[in-house]
């Protein structure tokens, strides 16, 4: 069940990839693969735990301008169907154990396509407060701090 | 179609660099010439000249040429694009599966061809 979206803390990416559902499976699920597109270069990623199965831990490290990695998402699997659908969350941690700081929860849907494979991936967020402690920490791929300093800048120019 | 995406994407494309970030530093406080802005970098005219043009197409800055000195400014609309949180989230999302989609199509292209 997939309750309606919500416009200020939702976003869906869909896309059409030139390739069959299995090989976009294998590059999202074998951790050599999802390491090399995770994160944007220069940065590199490095899979911890990578555990398919719903209650799986789901982490990464993230490694910035040749310093020592670091983490980057602890996540718990929630839905595992091979080639169709992954759900992770990074509201839980491996074992269904509650984080944190729980933030979003990501749908990833592969669907046949004339072209390859439809690819959406749906994510919804938690509410304002916990988005504001996020970019605060700069935690997802340094945006939240470049966010900042952009704001900053704009305003000091304002 | 909704350009939005594709312009979101040139803007973060942008700041992906220390070297572009730095620059935006400069400029927030206020408009510089080419050959200052490039004086802290250990770097020949012509690349850091790719960086400035990079920086003026996705919108972030203006130059203009007066002449044989060019002057860039901060073009401070642009940066509303960044300050939504959920468009940061958009654009890792985004990148996140351009990259995503770049390696499927790499991988097959090496697949078809043993």
């Amino acid at each position: 069940m997939i309750g309606s979206p919500d416009p200020d803390l939702d976003l869906t990416i869909s896309r059409v990839i030139k390739a069959s559902p299995p090989i976009v499976w294998n590059a999202w699920t074998d951790r050599a693969s999802l390491e090399q597109w995770w994160v944007p270069a220069p940065a590199k990623c490095r899979v911890l735990e990578m555990d398919l199965s719903p209650g799986g831990s789901f982490a990464t490290q993230i490694s910035e301008n040749g310093r020592d990695f670091e983490p980057h998402m602890r996540a718990c699997f929630l839905a595992i169907d091979p080639v169709e659908r992954i759900v992770f969350t990074d509201a839980l941690t491996g074992g269904w154990r509650p984080a944190e700081r729980p933030f979003m929860t990501a749908i990833i849907t592969l669907r046949d396509h004339p072209m390859g494979t439809e690819y959406v991936a749906h994510v919804m967020h938690s509410d304002n407060a916990d988005r504001k402690k996020h970019v605060d920490l700069g935690f997802y791929d340094g945006w939240g701090t470049v966010a900042e300093q952009l704001a900053t800048l704009a305003e000091q120019r304002a | 179609m909704d350009q939005y995406p594709a312009r979101l994407s040139s803007v973060f494309q942008a700041l992906a660099d220390p070297t572009r970030r730095a620059v935006l530093g400069r400029l927030g406080r206020g408009p510089a010439s080419v050959g200052e802005l490039a004086k802290p970098f250990d770097m020949a005219l012509p690349s850091f000249m790719k960086h400035i043009r990079l920086l003026e197409d996705s919108g972030l800055i203006r130059t203009r040429k007066r002449g044989r000195v060019r002057t860039c400014a901060l073009e401070k609309k642009r940066f509303a694009i960044v300050e939504a949180w959920l468009s940061a989230q958009r654009a890792i999302w985004e990148g996140r599966t351009d990259r995503l989609e770049q390696f499927v199509l790499t991988a097959k292209r090496e697949e078809d061809t043993t």
